[in-house]
């Protein structure tokens, strides 16, 4: 039998991507998304691209966030103690704004009718202080079934020592038919609201991602797998996602990461920072030899517990507008011309943003945009930059060079708070780009932050869809243990074994059940620590070492540990990874230094700190592997547009991405 | 040189970037729950006058006291690698609890500093007669340690006499050497990053910016204050008592708005009081300019540029603006709240529709102490608590939520019972609390702890004698209540400020105040 084609399928707002790979050849394929039945475009793909083939898909489904988003899920009820109802109400008593007099609270996703709160207390040693009663759960179970709830989530209090009344719960729910989710399977940790949360938001989404999942699996027949992509950077098989559709929520974004780092890895980099610049919003994350996990997310100001892959969102992209504030100062962002109306020079808008900027300047070539596609109004800009620039007193393209400047700087925060922050020199790092805006800031934001290269992957359009078919199949475990500062390192080392055993054996069943092979198994452990009486935990990998591991960490990030502090084990983890055949990816045509003349498109006035230059721009597809670019320089593509300032050199190389050196 | 506006627009970012790059060393490393869990901190950057250029407050309280830190703090004369400590509330302090560090940096190799960095942070435990050092006190003496402005950093060397006097003084003396640790590394970080800054842009152009940025501030609070219509507003509240012998402490304001600035007079305000309820001038400062931002709609740096076209004016030795020794414990935490209640009160009349009823009025300072049974060794744990907002032109009031100067989490009811040898046994919203209105207030809410152990709690709260205002024909929001259930079926209703000792099996309950409602409907007055 023939290989199957293996696909990954990237579901956005606009268009839904897929990469494939069938026999040796790759290819790439978008459509128009269909929000409201996203399986008919991601099935009509796949006809297209692999027709009657059986196929492997790996699928990064927007439905649990969408469905978060727009608060469209179950009618969902809440089993908690007696007492603690209010807790997913309260959360943890803060406001969003600190100066806002008045605001719109979130609402919670189960209303206080729907919250029920039984018998029954465990305490954080596991013990039991007082027993549930199994009469008062069928009691609770049958008004659930008379009110007509879809979905329940149950969160007791120190679930995670000793899960026994949950599953009590359980029982009582599944007797009645009820899809239920507990809050010690979807997240093992303390920290009440946050984990009621999560497994609240588990429950809300649950029926609606498995109608949507169960109907794309019946579509796609027997013959073909379908694995779903997660926010931890891995993937999982669709009857797991089914059951736990939290860990989706923010699948889109971690796609594109995993794109960046595997694309990065394949040219020789492992440590990287990738920078996805969109229409109204950037992404940023980073990864050190490996993806740089948080479990401190939040999505529409709910927090979600699970491993994610760290990534940081700024308002600041392409449809920012620009305006001049009350102060005097030049702000651009956060506020988007989005899609509709969109920048000035799509034909609609009348607001300047950052797309117009660089039109402006002629960083965009109007004739090479989205393939020539889409006409771009650069008449239109003349009389809203001259009224801009005449009122700050600025000269036009030194407002147009401004604009860019100032949506520079608030991305270059967002790098500094995932790099800086944590310790990490961004001089160390390769700036990996991609969405549609990326490769125009790129060069700037690296000469910012003293990074001394940029790479373009090949296709920066796709790098998610081509992500979601690299990943592995990843499972997540986690246990709250919160072992005292023993002064005797053994000890702790002994009883973190203990506890990392009984997650292994979880994760070799979870693993055997997606189908991994032993030989194809990673098992990374690792221990969240911090100094007895601190409340942020740092993760280190569980090894001989990993007191110390502890104390180096602590100074990396903060600048100063102390070996003599007793220290606490808050968490034991264990990340299983499945490894799945990750396609190569195929050399592109090699040629020489200077570029095929037949590159060269054309050439156009472009402004780089207020010279006019005439700049050569390039099509990407007809560069081949070993040309050098050398600044100023466009290279133009369908989806994307980089630019290659003065200050940078840029060379083509065997898997056909753009490096480019920066000169500080 | 001139400023550009572009430039403007990318030092406003990277200046807010370093202070809350040092706050985040600051709550990650830090000890008590206070910094880590409650953010009750703030960072800031001065400039080579002391002039407040940048400052990521997470808490209001902190705005207005931090430069009268730092102008204490330079009549030490500071070396590089040098950092003063200070915490006296009449030398440049709020109240005890709150620490505050200031560094120098040297970048020019000047014999003066080029710049200053501080933070300030609220320790769990600075001794005194109660855990937590919240006492119900009648004079500074009794609230704990005061530290003038002195070197605890000597040229990169912490001074160890200085540091065991301190650690000799509080109750849990690991906890603060940790805080500490954390807070010198705040402020390290902070030098490192300027110091980066200006190799990047020099220091003319950093010092330009700076004031060009206080300029920007100031632009845009004279033009919030021009908006106002000119005149004269006057309000009056009450606070509850003192805690031992005064009832109804009047606090009043005359608010003048003429053109683009403001004076707010507070000298006709209650003379101080013996107990604890008494608030600094900087607690004052800070009321004042929190509910003057909260006018401005937009993202505005906080710097000295705020202060300029607004004048405080209080008389000394008035609880307003208390003298040594003054017991000020509750200052910071209480009176506080009262006096942003009274100043927006001033702004009800002329914007009924920007501003909300009362907020609940009180942090509900829960402080408790004692031994932990399963290690021997000293505990000190302190919480506050959330309660309703008021309601307001464009709906109801918030539930269960820190109001005006507060904004902290809760700590976790299992991150508690991990660390502390007690028990919440009821944790909700206090349904029916909210004054009813057109626009009710929002509720409070209902937190009960059990002791498993012998343990000292202070509670200094607000709202249980006196409650938050209803506006344009709007009720009041119900008044907090402070239980205590012995273990034999006991109820005792305690003050709004009081010192018991738990005894295992006792609960303290709490029922915090909610908020005023908004605008005439026909219903029933809350009777709580």
């Amino acid at each position: 039998m023939a290989e199957p084609v293996v696909v990954g399928v990237d579901t956005g707002g606009t268009f839904t991507d897929l990469v494939f790979k069938a026999g040796d050849n790759w290819g790439v394929h978008k459509l128009l998304s269909t929000p409201k039945n996203p399986a008919l475009a991601v099935l009509e793909g796949l006809e297209k691209v692999a027709g009657r083939e059986s196929k492997r898909v790996v699928h990064g489904s927007t439905v649990a966030t969408n469905t978060l988003l727009e608060r469209k899920g179950a009618r969902t009820a809440l089993i908690t103690n007696r007492g603690m109802e209010d807790i997913l109400e309260i959360g943890r008593q803060n406001r969003p704004n600190l100066y806002a007099l008045a605001w719109e609270p979130v609402t919670p996703l189960v209303p206080r009718e729907l919250r029920f709160g039984i018998k029954g207390r465990i305490l954080h040693t596991g013990e039991v202080l007082e027993e549930a009663d199994p009469e008062e759960l069928r009691r609770v179970t049958r008004k659930l079934r008379d009110v007509g709830v879809e979905s329940v989530a149950v969160s007791l209090l120190f679930s995670f020592t000793q899960p026994r009344h949950e599953l009590l719960v359980k029982e009582a729910l599944a007797e009645a038919e009820l899809p239920y989710s507990l809050s010690h399977n979807i997240l093992s940790e303390f920290r009440e609201y946050e984990r009621t949360s999560t497994t609240v938001i588990n429950a809300y989404v649950l029926p609606i991602m498995g109608k949507y999942l169960s109907h794309l699996q019946k579509c796609l027949g027997a013959k073909n797998t379908l694995r779903i992509m997660q926010s931890n950077g891995g993937s999982i098989s669709a009857g797991k996602a089914m059951e736990e559709p939290v860990k989706t929520i923010l699948s889109g974004p971690a796609g594109g990461a995993v794109g960046g780092f595997e694309t990065a890895k394949a040219a020789g980099f492992n440590r990287v920072i990738t920078f996805d610049m969109g229409g109204t919003s950037t992404d940023v994350s980073l990864m050190d030899g490996s993806m740089t996990m948080t479990t401190e997310s939040q999505v529409a100001g709910l927090p979600i517990k699970v491993p994610m892959i760290e990534i940081h969102t700024v308002g600041a992209g392409g449809g920012s507008i620009a305006y001049i504030d009350r102060g005097g100062s030049l702000r651009v962002g956060p506020r988007s011309a989005g899609a509709d109306p969109g920048p000035i020079c799509y034909g609609r808008g009348n607001k300047i943003t950052v797309t117009d900027a660089h039109l402006f300047l002629g960083r965009l070539v109007p004739q090479y945009f989205l393939g020539g596609k889409m006409k771009l109004h650069r008449e239109q800009l003349k009389r809203p930059f001259t009224e801009m620039s005449a009122s700050l007193g600025i000269s036009e393209p030194e407002l147009a060079e401004g604009i860019l400047s100032v949506a520079n700087s608030t991305m270059e925060k967002a790098i500094r708070v995932i790099s800086v922050e944590r310790g990490h020199n961004p001089g160390d790092f390769t700036l990996v780009t991609f969405g549609g805006a990326g490769g125009l800031h790129a060069a700037h934001l690296a000469q910012n932050l003293g990074i001394p290269r940029v790479m373009i992957p090949k296709d920066p359009g796709t790098l998610s869809a081509l992500g979601m078919l690299m990943a592995d199949i990843v499972k997540d475990y986690s246990l709250t243990v919160m072992l005292k500062g023993h002064k005797d390192h053994k000890e702790m080392k002994e009883k973190a074994h203990h506890h990392l055993e009984r997650l292994e054996r979880l994760a070799l069943k979870g693993l055997s059940e997606e189908g991994i092979q032993m030989d194809d198994l990673i098992l990374e452990p690792a221990l969240d620590m911090r100094y007895q009486g601190q409340s942020f935990e740092i993760t280190v990998p569980f090894s001989h070492h990993f007191l110390e591991e502890f104390h180096k960490a602590h100074k990396k990030l903060y600048g100063y540990s102390d070996t003599a502090k007793p220290v606490e084990l808050v968490n034991v983890r264990l990340r299983a990874r499945g490894l799945t055949p990750k396609p190569r990816l195929n050399p592109i045509k090699v040629g020489r230094a200077t570029p095929p003349s037949e590159a060269c498109v054309a050439k156009v006035e472009t402004v780089f700190q207020g010279r006019t230059m005439k700049v050569p721009v390039y099509e990407r597809k007809l560069l081949m592997a070993n040309n050098r670019v050398s600044g100023p320089a466009i290279v133009v593509e369908y989806s994307a547009t980089v630019v290659i300032p003065p200050f940078a050199k840029g060379e083509i190389d065997s898997l056909g991405n753009i490096l480019m050196e920066i000169n500080g | 040189m001139k400023a550009h506006p572009v430039l403007l627009e990318v030092f406003k970012n990277r200046l807010s970037s370093i202070a809350e790059e040092m706050g985040v060393t600051l709550q990650r490393t830090a000890f008590s729950a206070n910094i880590k869990e409650r953010r009750d901190y703030s960072c800031a950057l001065f400039d080579r006058q002391g002039e407040l250029v940048a400052q990521a407050a997470h808490i209001p309280v902190h705005l207005g006291s931090m430069p009268l830190s730092v102008k204490v703090a330079l009549e030490t004369r500071m070396h590089e690698g040098d950092m003063v400590i200070l915490n006296n509330p009449f030398q440049g302090g709020t109240h005890l609890p709150d620490i505050t560090l200031v560094a120098p940096v040297f970048i020019s190799g000047r014999e003066e500093p080029d710049f200053y960095v501080a933070n300030r942070a609220h320790h769990a435990d600075i001794g005194g007669v109660a855990p937590g050092s919240m006492p119900l006190s009648s004079s500074l003496f009794q609230e704990g340690l005061i530290i003038p402005p002195l070197k605890l950093v000597e040229r990169g060397d912490t001074d160890e006499k200085v540091m065991t006097l301190i650690l000799s003084n509080v109750r849990t003396p690991k906890e603060r050497e940790g805080d500490f640790a954390a807070q010198i590394m705040a402020n390290i970080t902070g030098i490192r990053r300027l110091q980066s800054l200006v190799k990047t842009y020099t220091l003319d152009k950093v010092h330009l910016y700076c004031r060009e940025l206080v300029n920007y501030t100031e632009r845009i609070i004279r033009e919030t204050i021009k908006s106002i219509p000119d005149g004269t507003y006057t309000f009056q509240e009450f606070m509850d008592d003192d805690g031992l012998e005064t009832l109804y402490i009047p606090i009043k304001v005359a608010l003048h708005i003429k053109g683009d600035q403001a004076v707010l007079d507070f000298s006709s305000s209650s003379p101080q009081v013996r107990g604890s309820v008494n608030s600094v001038y900087a607690i004052t400062l800070s009321a004042v300019l929190y509910t003057f931002r909260c006018l401005i709609k937009e993202d505005v740096p906080m710097n000295a540029g705020f202060m300029r076209p607004l004048k405080v004016i209080t008389s000394p030795y008035t609880v307003a603006d208390a003298g040594f020794p003054a017991a000020v414990a509750g200052g910071n935490v209480e009176t506080s709240q009262r006096i942003v209640d009274v100043v927006l009160g001033a702004f009800s009349s002329i914007l009924p529709h920007k501003i909300p009823a009362a907020s609940q009025g009180t942090m509900n300072n829960v402080a408790m102490g004692g031994i932990h049974p399963n290690t021997g060794e000293p505990f000190a744990y302190y919480e506050t608590l959330g309660g309703g907002t008021g309601g307001w032109s464009g709906g109801r009031g918030n539930n269960a939520v820190h109001s005006h100067m507060t904004n902290t989490l809760n700590t976790p009811i299992e991150a508690l019972e991990f660390a502390y040898p007690a028990r919440v046994t009821l944790y909700s919203i206090r349904r029916g609390s909210g004054g009813e209105g057109t626009h009710p207030g929002g509720e409070g809410l209902i937190r009960e702890i059990e002791a498993l152990a012998e343990m000292e709690v202070t509670v200094l709260s607000e709202r249980r004698r006196t409650s938050p205002y209803g506006l344009q024909g709007g009720q009041p929001g119900c008044r907090g209540k402070n239980l205590i259930i012995r273990t034999e079926g006991a109820v005792d209703e305690m003050p709004g400020k009081f010192h018991a000792i738990l005894h295992p099996g006792d609960k303290l309950r709490i029922e915090t105040p909610g908020g005023g409602g908004w605008g005439r409907r026909n219903g029933q007055k809350c009777s709580g």
